[in-house]
């Protein structure tokens, strides 16, 4: 067996990232020699690019989601002695969950004219479909961060180096971002700092949920196309040549904005004005100034 | 007095579910190779689950352990046929697979090549029975190698070797179809 032939478990940790410490210089020192391994691993990626652009490989039915969902939650009614309370809860997890699978499979012809007059209604109103579909982008911030809260959303890719975070989105997502290099700052603390990444599904596609905390919180930070996230209404706020639309709820903000194609939703717990949120981040940065006014 | 019921469990399996459910529909499509006998096995897979969620342990990993569930019902099914599993030709139709695409609107659905989609689905009912698994269970079920090792009850070492080989012949069966690496992808490794 040759040197080489050892290295193909060193390519897939490679792919998945989960190559670490010295065993990823070693690779890397023995890439930069050997152009057989070089060329194995374009293959690899070409190959992995090629099946995350089939998936899924097959699509189920809705039919069957359906009955999936209906059966599941039959069977969670009765599948145990319980008390009333934990059955009730029980049997609203499945059916909160699949709310969705079963009105579409089920009842789509009524939904379809309620449907019809909300479209309507909205054809006329651009706004108010923007604004609609900025809350869904809100709702939908909100929803995976308190799933990453929760720990139903572990990170992928712990680092706390944007480069690396960046790498590792490569290829996973319709879109090309990058994250900036941390800011400097005045007195050499930190406020908040990079921990990793992961990937999530937001409207059937791939979207970016990147995770920073501050000495007491958690932050996260949603990242998806503007084709298919809007962002608008809240309370505006200009800053660097950008809109910021700042909405606080009972437990958190969300702060979102767009640029370069790109949508953007920070939640966060923090409450308070939106300049107040956005110097607890940046109040120790050179541009603290942009955010003051 | 009765048990009491943890609802965070299932809570957890319909998460769970959810998430992987195109996942065990394809993992069940590969080994039947029929689309009926894949949609009872999904369908059957849910309802052991969720008869079963009570007894699993809270560190238990509910993804491996629902593809488990759905191989252990189909070795079942082979071993009741009294017959080796054979290799026939799939039921959907190409216009009702691409159908159930288009239906359902993903986006991500309706960017991906429908003849990409076509070329790898062949390419992968060319690959030997353990091997089919293994790249479906990893690409599509985007299962870690432990979480495979665990469905397929072997060590994560064989898994990544199986994994090697059956790429390799995937690669092979694909190469008019790869494309070298963007900037992007070669960014990564830079």
């Amino acid at each position: 067996m040759s040197r080489c032939d050892e290295r193909t478990s060193d390519i897939l940790l490679y792919l998945d990232n989960a190559l670490t410490g010295q065993k990823l210089e070693d690779f890397r020192a023995h890439l930069a020699d050997c152009s057989g391994c070089w060329a194995r691993l374009e293959e690899e990626l070409a190959l992995s690019s090629l099946l995350r652009e089939t998936r899924p490989l097959y699509l189920a039915p809705q039919a069957l989601r359906a009955r999936v969902a209906a059966v599941a939650t039959q069977r969670a009614s009765r599948s145990s002695p319980a008390s009333d309370h934990s059955r009730k809860t029980r049997v609203q997890n499945w059916t909160r969950r699949w709310r969705d699978v079963i009105q579409r499979a089920f009842s789509w012809k009524p939904l379809a004219a309620m449907t019809l007059v909300l479209v309507l209604s909205l054809v006329f109103i651009p706004g108010a479909v923007q604004r609609v579909r900025a809350m869904d982008y809100v709702e939908a911030a909100t929803e995976i961060h308190r799933s990453y809260l929760d720990g139903a959303l572990p990170l992928q890719c712990r680092s706390h180096s944007p480069e690396a975070v960046t790498a590792w989105f490569a290829g996973k997502t319709q879109f090309h971002f990058q994250l900036p290099a941390p800011q400097s700052v005045r007195n050499g603390k930190a406020a908040y700092w990079l921990t990793g990444a992961r990937l999530v599904s937001y409207k059937g596609s791939p979207a970016a949920l990147v995770a920073y905390e501050t000495a007491t919180e958690k932050i996260s930070l949603l990242v998806a196309s503007s084709k298919s996230a809007v962002v608008a209404g809240g309370e505006e706020v200009r800053a660097g040549g950008l809109t910021f639309h700042y909405r606080s709820g009972a437990n958190s903000e969300v702060i979102t904005w767009t640029n370069h194609g790109l949508a953007y939703a920070l939640v966060s717990p923090l409450t308070g004005s939106p300049q107040h949120s956005c110097l607890v981040c940046h109040q120790n940065m050179a541009d603290q100034n942009l955010f003051k006014h | 007095m009765g048990v009491t019921f943890p609802p965070e469990k299932h809570h957890l399996l319909s998460q769970v579910l959810d998430e992987v459910f195109d996942g065990l529909y394809g993992y069940a499509m590969v080994l039947s190779h029929d689309r009926t006998e894949a949609e009872d096995l999904v369908q059957e897979t849910c309802v052991r689950a969720v008869q079963a969620i009570e007894s699993l342990q809270p560190a238990s990993n509910v993804k491996s352990w629902l593809f488990t569930i759905l191989r252990n019902i189909w070795l079942n099914q082979l071993r009741q046929r009294r017959a080796a599993p054979k290799i026939v030709e799939l039921d959907v139709d190409e216009s009702t697979a691409e159908l159930a695409v288009e239906a359902s609107k993903d986006p991500h659905a309706l960017y991906v090549s429908k003849v990409e989609r076509e070329q790898v689905r062949e390419a992968i009912q060319q690959l030997s029975k353990e091997f089919r698994e293994i790249i479906v269970l990893r690409e599509y079920g985007e299962l870690s190698y432990q979480e495979i090792a665990s469905v397929l009850g072997c060590p994560a070492g064989t898994v990544m070797s199986r994994l090697g080989r059956a790429r390799s012949k995937l690669r092979s069966l694909l190469s008019g179809s790869l494309r070298t690496p963007d900037r992007r992808a070669k960014g990564a490794v830079e």
